[in-house]
């Protein structure tokens, strides 16, 4: 697929995930779209564009299950979860939206695709707590000024970025086990930084049930742990290279 | 044009050269010793091309794209033949001459610098103005065909090697009154005094320009250019040079590995997993700039993760070889005082946030 096809695709997914609700009929509207078909023809498209599209626009689908399968889920401290199909009772989760449900047990199954999945969604959701913060900063005024032109300020947004990117370029290049469960990590990671910086700079509004930002937040707690998180990878990669004796360089030039 | 077609290729070409060319360094850590080693190495891989690819043929180089100095940087700094700070001063020095000297001033000095027969340096920063270097008050006014310069810079790094500067001086006021100058360090009327540093590496020095005649053909650009130049030069360092650098810190969380009876898996993965991230950016970077895309701003994301990277991993050595850095003469004392630096020079981080903040976020003024 070319650039033009790339971003001609990205609207119109984004349209569709803006003005579709979430869940059953969202899963149904990208179905229509072809997402199985782009899934299977072009993965390093479809994966990075759908899922960062989910966290940008604060939606969710049942895509993952397409990229994983129907299968119990590992979840962070050894549990296992399941993605609801169809459901529409909410969740019981810190995330109430996501139709996650706590199983007694599950079956090993690979991850690594579905890692760099939910990387890219959780690098959407913190590019979403991002926009949120930036704009309030520069619209709120306090002592006369924009908050955006406090320096403390400032450069807990840098901060946010700087994670952002970082976890952009790490999940852009992800290919194996081990690239992918660090791209995993640095998501996870970057999302929660953004969640950290952004709530602050949002203040009391921030807090409410009213502004968006709690969603993003909680989305981004609960994706951190699905799968992994970031702590636990972190750990298994160091554990990994304990046991190679060496840092692997995966990426060259 | 350059023989090589992809980077994958040069490197294995590299690597087999090396395996035939011992160019180790002896045991001598000094900071002499570590600069006639660099000399070496460079005039030894001038000598065999391997220097020459990646940089023009107008300046006695051999062609091809800027990705292959970054592939010989990443094999120096592997397998620990230059201290890497120093060893990709050129990558930020060449462009410079390429850009900004006249073509024959070019074509006659970046041979001597590649080929290792000199060192030069960088004299930017002022005892007043360091992070805010528009402010700089170096001097240089016209006289004749040549110009008359006095001031002093200071944390000029190799400045007692040197045998030119590429130097920043005012001119008029403002941004547009920087001028720079192509100085030869034996100009009567400098005088270097080497400052020690914290880590026992004495790499900077302070620079006392008294009187000091420069001819006028060896201003880099025109009048009020300099600071364009000094902006201009940024991205060349983030660039290959950080590559550089990032090779060289796998390098130490390797011997981390070897060396650790107290591994702690989750540092040694939080180490791994911030280097792998500076790894992945940097490469995106040089991808950009094979695209032939012009690098700004955004660079300062590689310039934090970096120095966060470098400082995490030295931070971790000494938590995992517990009372080593502290009580022990090993060479791990210097490099993790040396990372302490990794935040201040090359603009600090709190001036990279500034930049992501106003550049990348458009915040406006603070
Ligand atoms: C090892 C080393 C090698 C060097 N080599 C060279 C060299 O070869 N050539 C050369 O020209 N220079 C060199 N430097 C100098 C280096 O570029 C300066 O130290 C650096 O730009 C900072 O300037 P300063 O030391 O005057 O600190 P200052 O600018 O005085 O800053 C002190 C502190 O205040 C903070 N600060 C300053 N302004 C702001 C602001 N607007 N907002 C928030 N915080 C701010 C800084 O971030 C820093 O934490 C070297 C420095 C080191 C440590």
């Amino acid at each position: 697929m070319d650039p033009a096809e790339v971003e001609l695709l990205t609207e119109t997914l984004r349209k569709t995930m803006t003005t579709v609700a979430s869940g059953p009929a969202l899963d149904t509207a990208l179905l229509e779209l072809g997402w199985r078909e782009l899934l299977a023809e072009y993965p390093e498209v479809a994966v990075p564009t759908v899922f960062r599209l989910l966290g940008e626009t604060g939606a969710h689908a049942s895509v993952l299950t397409d990229v994983v399968g129907a299968v119990p889920l590992p979840y962070a401290g050894g549990r296992w979860v399941e993605w609801g199909q169809g459901a529409t009772a909410p969740g019981a989760g810190l995330d109430e939206e996501l139709p996650l449900r706590l199983l007694p047990a599950g079956r090993p199954v690979p991850v690594a695709a579905g890692r760099r999945a939910v990387g890219w969604w959780l690098l959407g959701t913190g590019r979403a707590m991002l926009t949120l913060a930036r704009g309030h900063a520069l619209d709120r005024v306090q002592f006369g000024r924009p908050l955006a032109s406090f320096q403390a300020v400032r450069h807990r947004l840098a901060e946010t970025l700087v994670a952002l990117e970082g976890a952009e370029a790490v999940l852009a290049v992800a290919e194996d086990g081990l690239g992918s469960l660090l791209a995993k990590a640095a998501a996870g990671q970057a999302a929660l930084t953004a969640a950290r910086h952004c709530q602050q700079v949002l203040g009391g509004i921030g807090f409410t049930a009213e502004h968006p930002l709690h969603r993003h937040v909680r989305r981004a707690v609960v994706l951190d742990g699905l799968l992994g998180s970031a702590r636990e990878l972190t750990r298994e990669a160091g554990a990994l290279l304990r046991a190679e004796g060496a840092a692997p360089r995966l990426v060259q030039l | 044009m350059s023989a090589f077609t992809t980077a994958a290729e040069f490197r294995t070409a590299v690597q087999a050269w090396l395996d035939e060319h011992d160019l180790a360094p002896g045991p001598d850590r000094s900071l002499d010793a570590q600069v006639a080693q660099l000399a070496r190495v460079r005039r030894a891989l001038f000598d065999a091309d391997w220097m020459r690819y990646g940089w023009p043929e107008r300046v006695g180089g051999l062609g091809g794209p800027a990705v292959l100095r970054a592939v010989l940087g990443e094999e120096v700094a592997t397998r620990g033949l230059a201290e890497p700070g120093i060893y990709s001063m050129v990558e930020v020095l060449t462009p410079t001459l390429i850009s900004y000297a006249s073509p024959d001033l070019a074509a006659e000095m970046v041979p001597l610098l590649l080929s290792g027969r000199e060192q030069w340096c960088q004299g930017f920063s002022e005892p007043g103005s360091g992070s805010d270097l528009a402010s700089l008050t170096t001097r240089a006014v016209p006289q004749g065909d040549h110009w008359v310069v006095n001031g002093q810079k200071v944390w000029t790094s190799l400045a007692q090697y040197a045998a030119r500067c590429v130097l920043l001086t005012r001119t008029a006021p403002g941004h547009d009154g920087i001028t720079a100058f192509f100085v030869d360090m034996d100009t009567p009327g400098i005088t270097v005094r080497p400052l020690r540093t914290m880590h026992g590496v004495d790499e900077f020095a302070e620079v006392f320009f008294d009187d000091v005649i420069v001819p006028a053909d060896r201003m880099l650009g025109r009048p009020g250019d300099g600071w364009r130049l000094a902006m201009d030069l940024l991205p060349h360092e983030r660039s290959t040079c950080f590559w550089h650098r990032v090779a060289h810190l796998y390098t130490r969380l390797d011997r981390l590995l070897d060396q650790t009876e107290a591994p702690d898996d989750a540092a040694l993965g939080a180490a791994y997993l911030a280097l792998h991230t500076v790894r992945c950016r940097s490469h995106a970077t040089q991808r950009r700039l094979a695209d032939g895309a012009a690098l700004g701003p955004e660079t300062s994301v590689d310039k934090v993760l970096l120095a966060t990277a470098e400082q995490q991993l030295f931070e971790t050595v000494r938590d995992l070889l517990p009372g080593v850095v502290e009580l022990t003469g090993s060479p791990w004392r210097s490099e993790y005082l040396y990372a302490r630096a990794a935040t201040i020079y090359g603009g600090t981080a709190e001036i990279q946030r500034n930049i992501i903040a106003r550049r990348l976020l458009d915040l406006g003024r603070d």
